[in-house]
């Protein structure tokens, strides 16, 4: 197995009472059940305790900020999607809202709505999938399909709204494309009153699952100083006990007019910090998000969704870092634009590769069947790490 | 067997000159065969298709429903699927091993038959040391996945194969321990004898005859699926991490016997479960006394009952529980279940000497609390539905619901 | 972790392994959500025929209405359509010899048909797009060379396009405009 350029010592014989040892060496190769898309780690192990885990990225490099620079403005929007196709919204939103920042282009108020509304669903459904995909890595199998079953009703939600299931291309440059169809609004309520009770018999299958819960209790604890330290975000820095949240310390769109709590990781099952904070941090942001929803539905005004934008936009020369709170925590869009059609630059900060950053150093001394459950509660998602 | 052969022999359905061990020879194949190719091979295809209907249901969508009636030959369609593919034996492997690993996984499973019984005169070998006799064939598993995980030539693999040893071995203790206090109650080890000392009321199964028994059975139902490899205890193929563990460079056929063994081994479960705890193949005198027909309804109950709790109960506890750590999974056996296994001998020893013909109300009682203990867990199951109903009633999922508007 | 310790981790793992089992137990006896696509659908029903109406599936073009404005063209990213239309004034106008689609490398993102006036190129609820050959994925929609539509401004009276720019406009019309002429509640 060709380590490519790593400098890993493989034969390091460690004297445990005159028995010579080896450390193995084990790839997590890029095709993989559990690495939630492909990622390789390089697992250097004692048997079953390892002794370090190095990330190893670039399978999924798709080169999308050097596209940004070819196809222009409005053309790049169907990238955004690409960026993390799991919560694409967000992506969507904040490109959009970069370069309505560099143009000095106000957004209408039931635009800003709309796009609050497909945010939170979106957040929905990108945390579905990751405590449906942590239940999997753990072992049940049956959460996993529960929630891609309510995910699918989402989906639905959302075709009707914009067309696509994954791809969503909603937002537009002042605001969004298409307007909530007649009729949605019921839909969507009907969906809630749906879903919220769902949450509560996701928790008592899987959420204080005993066996569930010793697996995650106690693992990888993340103190405060070392989230901030290694510039986790988002639930992951939530779970550590941190109280900061984009929607709230630097509020963005509509999030001032509305009402919704963040929750923060107590260490009500074991440490501060642990996998399982990650974890119940993101199924009560769900339940969160459907407040918001619930507020949201109800007060969207009337009017335009959409501000008058050129078709051939020319933003002045400058740069905006735009930051928006996704399912992952926050996401960074430093745009450069050079005065032309197409934008000079554009720098994507994702949560999730600032958490496989800190991968190398939670791994020492865990477990293989640990590292699976780590990888799975900071939620990372291969095609946001590599872009 | 032997007294049916024997009884061959008299009635001069043997010709003269054969000697009798011929005869028993003859006999044994004839048998083995029939019991291999007619029951055990069949029952371990339909469990998967049983399994992956079941595991639908929980999981809210259909399972395999075109290949036959509701896709009942599902598992015809893969095993000849499988027999058809390309045999792969890696180059680096330790060939003769990895060849055979599998073939010694199936026969402990396959060996387990001989003693199960499967009516009142019908076992192949009805052995004074019957459960024994079963316990030390089926650890012969052991043997072949570690050959397995090792011929491999692959670190998952091998961490599978070790991991799948650790389990095994070291859950035969609890497994081991909940037998005696039966075997101590009926003073034999052999199957039909345990089965004779219990009556076919739930008031007279093993289970229900004095509180330790009960927790023995617990504590063995738990081990026997640590020792069937079987979720929560599925480390050794656990799928997120290890691909499939000791089985992850077999293909084709020699995949199918791995999994093959895995779901009739929780048929063999099921039976010894049954055999020790839960009556055997016991049925009330007096439904009937024609001996043919007292042998089917003997045989469909103790099929019955040992599918139901070795199968479905296995499959329904599979798709619901997480997969348990390596070292929490050596925390639960020594220090939670063997002490529990210890106590459960020494009660029983104890019970058997202050009540030497056992204590009938404590029996009720017991039979009383699980039916109670059961009516709770359905009121709960009820509950859910509820909830489940008034769900569905607030979003229709027809796909007819967001229909095109016509042009 | 004392006798009371071990006591309860036991009682919470029965207790909560059992809340898991009932659960599991009620999905037994509830119905499956599956829609058995695409043979078992009740009778009559197309799944396509399901979608909404804004549902981005493969694109169309309508030729009849279409005005030569290559709008599409330029708004494509990856470049995906090309069109052939040369100005002749002997046939009256815009003549089109080539429209072009090559779905294989389309991605549905709906960027051609926001800017189309007529809404000629669209969006159809068609999915089933798997071929054989890589060749048969490009779409090509000029059978003859025709000539550009001419949008008049007092509405369009022939019988045979009016329907078809009617249902245009219905696509054009679904898109929100700064004026909040879309769709609304």
């Amino acid at each position: 197995m060709g380590l490519s350029g790593f400098e890993v010592s493989i034969e390091r014989p460690t004297n445990g009472g005159g028995l010579s040892t080896e450390d193995m060496t084990l790839s997590m190769g890029p095709q993989h059940p559990s690495t939630h898309g492909v990622l390789r780690f390089v697992v250097r192990a004692d048997g079953e305790v390892m002794k370090e885990a190095i990330p190893d990225i670039g399978y999924l490099h798709r080169s999308i900020e050097k596209i940004a620079e070819k196809v222009g403005w409005h053309g790049f929007i169907p990238y955004t999607d690409r960026v993390d196709y799991v919560a694409a919204m967000f992506c969507n939103h904040a490109w959009a809202a970069a370069a309505e920042k560099l143009g000095g282009i106000a957004v209408p108020k039931r635009g800003e709505y709309c796009r609050v509304i497909a945010d939170e669903f979106c957040r929905i459904m990108s945390h579905l999938i990751s405590v449906g995909s942590m239940a999997m890595d753990i072992g049940a199998f049956t959460p996993f399909n529960h929630a891609i079953r309510e995910r699918e009703y989402i989906n639905d939600l959302i075709e009707e709204l914009c067309g696509a299931r994954l791809t969503f291309h909603y937002m537009r440059i002042g605001g969004v494309a298409w307007d909530l169809p007649p009729g949605w609004i019921e839909k969507a309520t009907a969906f809630l009153d749906r879903f919220e009770p769902l949450i509560d018999e996701f928790d008592d299958l899987i959420s204080f699952n005993k066996i569930f819960t010793e697996r995650l209790v106690n693992v990888a604890v993340i103190t405060p100083e070392e989230a901030i330290d290694y510039n986790l975000v988002g639930p992951n820095l939530r779970g550590s006990g941190v109280k900061y949240d984009v929607r709230k310390d630097e509020p963005y769109s509509i999030y001032p007019e509305v009402e919704f709590d963040v929750p923060v990781g107590r260490g009500e099952l074991g440490t501060v910090g642990d996998c399982f904070d990650r974890y119940i941090v993101r199924m009560r942001e769900m339940r969160e998000s459907c407040r918001i929803l619930r507020q949201c539905l109800r007060q969207i005004p009337d009017g335009p969704v959409i501000a008058k934008v050129p078709r051939n936009f020319k933003p002045p020369a400058g740069d905006v870092y735009y930051r928006v709170e996704s399912a992952r925590g926050d996401q960074g869009w430093y745009v450069v634009s050079d005065g032309t059609a197409f934008p000079y630059r554009c720098r994507i900060r994702t949560g999730s590769f600032t958490a496989i950053s800190m991968i190398q150093k939670v791994s020492r001394n865990l477990m293989i069947a640990d590292l699976i459950a780590v990888i799975a509660s900071f939620d990372l998602v291969a095609p946001e790490i590599d872009r | 067997m032997q007294e049916f052969v024997d009884g061959l022999i008299a009635s001069g359905a043997v010709p003269a000159g054969v000697p009798a061990w011929v005869a028993y020879l003859g006999a044994m194949l004839v048998f083995g065969g029939v019991v291999v190719f007619g029951f055990v091979l069949p029952v371990a295809g339909a469990t998967t298709w049983v399994e992956r209907r079941i595991m639908a249901r929980i999981h809210s969508r259909i399972g395999p429903n075109r290949t036959g009636p509701a896709g009942f030959l599902q598992w015809l369609a893969d095993g000849i699927k499988n027999m058809l593919k390309e045999d792969i034996v890696p180059t680096a492997s330790d060939a003769p091993l990895f060849k055979l690993a599998p073939y010694v996984v199936m026969l402990g499973f396959v060996g387990a038959f001989v003693a199960i019984p499967f009516a009142g005169p019908l076992i192949i070998s009805d052995m004074n040391v019957g459960i024994v006799y079963v316990t030390s064939v089926t650890a012969l598993v052991v043997v072949g996945i570690l050959m397995a995980g090792w011929a491999s030539n692959n670190k998952w693999s091998l961490l599978g194969g070790i991991r799948s040893a650790a389990q095994i071995v070291s859950y035969e203790i609890p497994a081991g321990l909940s037998i005696f206090p039966i075997v101590m109650l009926t003073g034999s080890l052999s199957m039909q004898t345990i089965i004779g000392h219990q009556g076919w009321a739930p008031w007279d199964w093993h289970v229900f005859d004095n509180p330790f028994a009960t927790l023995a059975f617990v504590v063995f139902y738990v081990s026997a699926l640590a020792e069937g490899n079987r979720t929560p205890f599925d480390l050794p193929e656990a799928e997120s991490e290890l691909v499939a563990g000791f089985a992850t460079e077999y293909s084709g056929m020699r995949n199918l016997l791995f999994f093959m063994a895995e779901w009739g081994n929780l048929y063999v479960i099921g039976a010894i479960a049954t055999t020790l705890f839960l009556g055997g193949w016991q049925i009330p005198w007096a439904l009937t006394d024609a001996p043919a027909l007292r042998v089917l309804l003997e045989f469909v109950t103790f099929f019955g009952k040992s599918y139901f709790v070795g199968v479905l109960v296995a499959i329904w506890i599979r798709w619901t529980l997480p997969r348990i750590r390596v070292d929490q999974m050596m925390t639960m056996c020594w220090k939670y279940l063997v002490p529990i296994a210890f106590v459960n001998l020494i009660g029983t020893a104890v019970w058997m000497v202050v009540f030497p013909h056992g204590v009938p109300a404590v029996r009720w009682a017991l039979t009383a609390a699980a039916g109670v203990a059961t009516l709770g867990f359905l009121r709960r199951v009820r509950y859910h539905i509820k909830r489940a109903k008034l769900q569905r009633k607030h979003l229709s999922f027809n796909p007819l619901s967001t229909a095109r508007v016509p042009l | 972790m004392g006798l009371g310790g071990y006591l309860r981790n036991l009682k919470e793992a029965v207790a909560t392994i059992a809340d898991g089992l009932a659960v599991t137990a009620s999905h037994l006896v509830r119905k499956p959500y599956t829609v058995e696509y695409p043979d078992r659908l009740p009778d009559g029903v197309r799944i396509q025929d399901t979608l909404p109406f804004r549902y981005r599936g493969i694109l169309e073009v309508d030729l009849e209405i279409c005005t030569g404005c290559l709008a599409c063209e330029r708004a494509c990213p990856i470049d995906c359509i090309v069109i052939d239309a040369t100005k002749d004034k002997a046939a009256g106008g815009l003549v089109m010899t080539r429209f072009d689609i090559d779905m294989g490398k389309c991605m549905y993102c709906g960027l051609c048909s926001e800017p189309c006036p007529t809404g000629a190129i669209h969006h159809t609820p068609e999915f089933e797009g798997a071929d054989y050959s890589l060749e048969s994925l490009v779409r090509k929609f000029v059978k003859a060379p025709a000539i550009a539509y001419k949008p008049k401004k007092a509405g369009e009276t022939d019988p045979e396009i009016l329907p078809v720019l009617e249902r245009g406009m219905r696509y054009v019309g679904e898109f929100a405009s700064p004026d909040g002429a879309g769709e609304k509640e």
